[in-house]
């Protein structure tokens, strides 16, 4: 019987300590998260999330996908602006911010589980990798060019353009947006 | 022995893949519920109270974990209703996730129907002449786990007479009800493989061996396969023509409602009571002609 009650109180310690380590967190305190004020000395970027590649492979795009509400219509999921560049913040800390402070939706698999050891975005806006044909996905771009390098181990410079791309070709389809504010 | 059993193997085996190939590949909440009643409705049919008292044991925290597992891990959707570690926790993955769960119940339920329908004798009846080797191990396999279960019975009745379960301890219960299960697991694949050769110094399988068997074909296992077919092919049709496309992400699309759509839920609906109708028919002659004593 001692054995019974040792054994029952561990299962109920093991169980307590996942609940712990648990974070819950309502809707409302997620969606709490505000970018700082921009001031004439802070660090800024140039940040956009664009999908309008999409609007060329329509025919092969998820059906459930096929709606203004989530494609919009110029491909502009979030129009460039000046954010605050933090110091030491990688361009996920700035995804991760940006789309909690407009509402975006997310979804990404963490640095300790992607096979590539950095943060893989699966979905923004829930426009997923292989929702349009099967080289589609989530890529980013800086200045125009790839970094090679997952999203959270590369960091931004002050007055970089930032660029999360939705390709339906591998990455191979970027194409430089036409009158756009280009950083100083 | 059910009346649906008496049919002729070749008709059981259609009824079978017509219901599963259905409920396994169409993503439809319509047909996946549909699979779900007519195969709970089977097994109360064909099953005792008893078991199905000890299914319901089973199958209900299955269905439960089978649900609240897909939240977890898919984040999709755009009704968060809490962030968990900064994920979203949506309403469309536990609304996926419960009809995940209505699914493989669905078709876990049908398998073990069709486990007792179609024995072994069935099986090699059906495919011992074209494919002996597949014949054998599926029959093994249908018959592995009520084997394992009758063995488990066995060797733990054998143990508690020698006193193994005289504890009041339930941690040293579950710990010895291990060592029998390491024992019956290793009972029961060493009688796999010595099956397999008893089989083969019988001489199954051999070239110009003719097997007895007591099948016949009648009119009314031949009507019921063509009407298996029919429903079927509906079902497909609708399917193939995306007139019952269904999806749960971003938001939980509506219940397609075309007139073949319709057409497809009740084709297939058809094809879910055939073995009820089958059984009921049977209880409904018997009292009938009891009525007459």
């Amino acid at each position: 019987m001692k054995k019974d009650i040792l054994i029952i109180f561990s299962i109920v310690l093991v169980v307590a300590l996942l609940i712990m380590g648990t974070d819950f967190q309502s809707v409302e305190e997620y969606y709490q998260s505000h970018p700082d004020a921009i001031t004439p000395d802070s660090k800024t970027v140039y940040f956009s999330i664009r999908c309008d590649t999409i609007l060329q492979n329509t025919d092969k795009l998820d059906p459930a996908l096929q709606s203004s509400e989530y494609i919009p219509e110029d491909g502009m999921i979030l129009a460039p602006s000046r954010y605050v560049l933090r110091d030491g913040d990688t361009v996920f800390d700035l995804l991760l911010r940006i789309t909690g402070y407009h509402k975006i939706q997310l979804e990404y698999q963490g640095a300790d589980v992607s096979a590539f050891g950095s943060v893989f975005v699966e979905g923004i806006n829930y426009l997923y990798e292989f929702s349009c044909g099967s080289g589609s996905g989530w890529t980013y771009l800086v200045n125009g060019e790839n970094p090679q390098t997952g999203c959270s181990k590369y960091e931004p410079k002050d007055g970089d353009l930032i660029e999360w791309f939705y390709t339906c070709n591998y990455g191979e389809d970027y194409t430089p947006l036409q009158n756009q504010t280009q950083p100083k | 022995m059910s009346a649906y059993s008496k049919l002729h193997p070749l008709t059981c085996l259609v009824g079978y893949l017509c219901i599963l190939i259905p409920a396994m590949f169409i993503k439809n909440p319509v047909i996946q519920l549909t699979s779900l009643l007519g195969s709970v409705l089977f097994l109360s049919v064909i099953c005792d109270r008893k078991t199905i008292g000890s299914d319901l044991g089973f199958y209900i925290p299955l269905f439960v974990l089978m649900a609240v597992t897909n939240p977890l891990f898919s984040h999709n959707g755009a009704t968060p209703l809490f962030f968990m570690n900064g994920n979203p926790v949506t309403l469309e993955a536990v609304i996926y996730g419960i009809f995940m769960s209505v699914m493989i119940t669905s078709v876990l339920l049908w398998c073990k129907c069709y486990g007792i329908i179609i024995n072994s004798d069935k099986i090699v009846y059906l495919f011992g002449k074209s494919l002996p080797k597949l014949s054998l191990l599926l029959s093994a396999a249908l018959k592995f786990i009520p084997e394992l279960k009758r063995r488990f019975r066995l060797t733990s009745s054998a143990q508690k007479t020698l006193g193994q379960y005289s504890t009041e301890s339930y941690t040293d219960r579950i710990k010895r009800m291990c060592g029998v299960f390491s024992s019956v697991i290793g009972w029961s694949l060493e009688n796999a493989v010595e099956k397999n050769n008893s089989m083969k110094a019988r001489g199954y399988g051999m070239p110009g061996r003719s097997n007895y068997s007591i099948f016949k074909m009648t009119a009314a296992d031949k009507t019921i396969s063509v009407l298996y077919i029919a429903c079927l092919s509906l079902t497909l049709a609708g399917a193939f023509t995306g007139k019952l496309y269904f999806s749960y992400y971003p938001t939980v699309s509506g219940i397609p409602d075309s007139p073949l759509a319709l057409a497809s839920y009740f084709s297939y609906f058809v094809c879910a009571m055939i073995p009820i109708i089958v059984e009921s028919e049977e209880a409904i002659r018997w009292k009938y002609y009891r009525s007459k004593i």
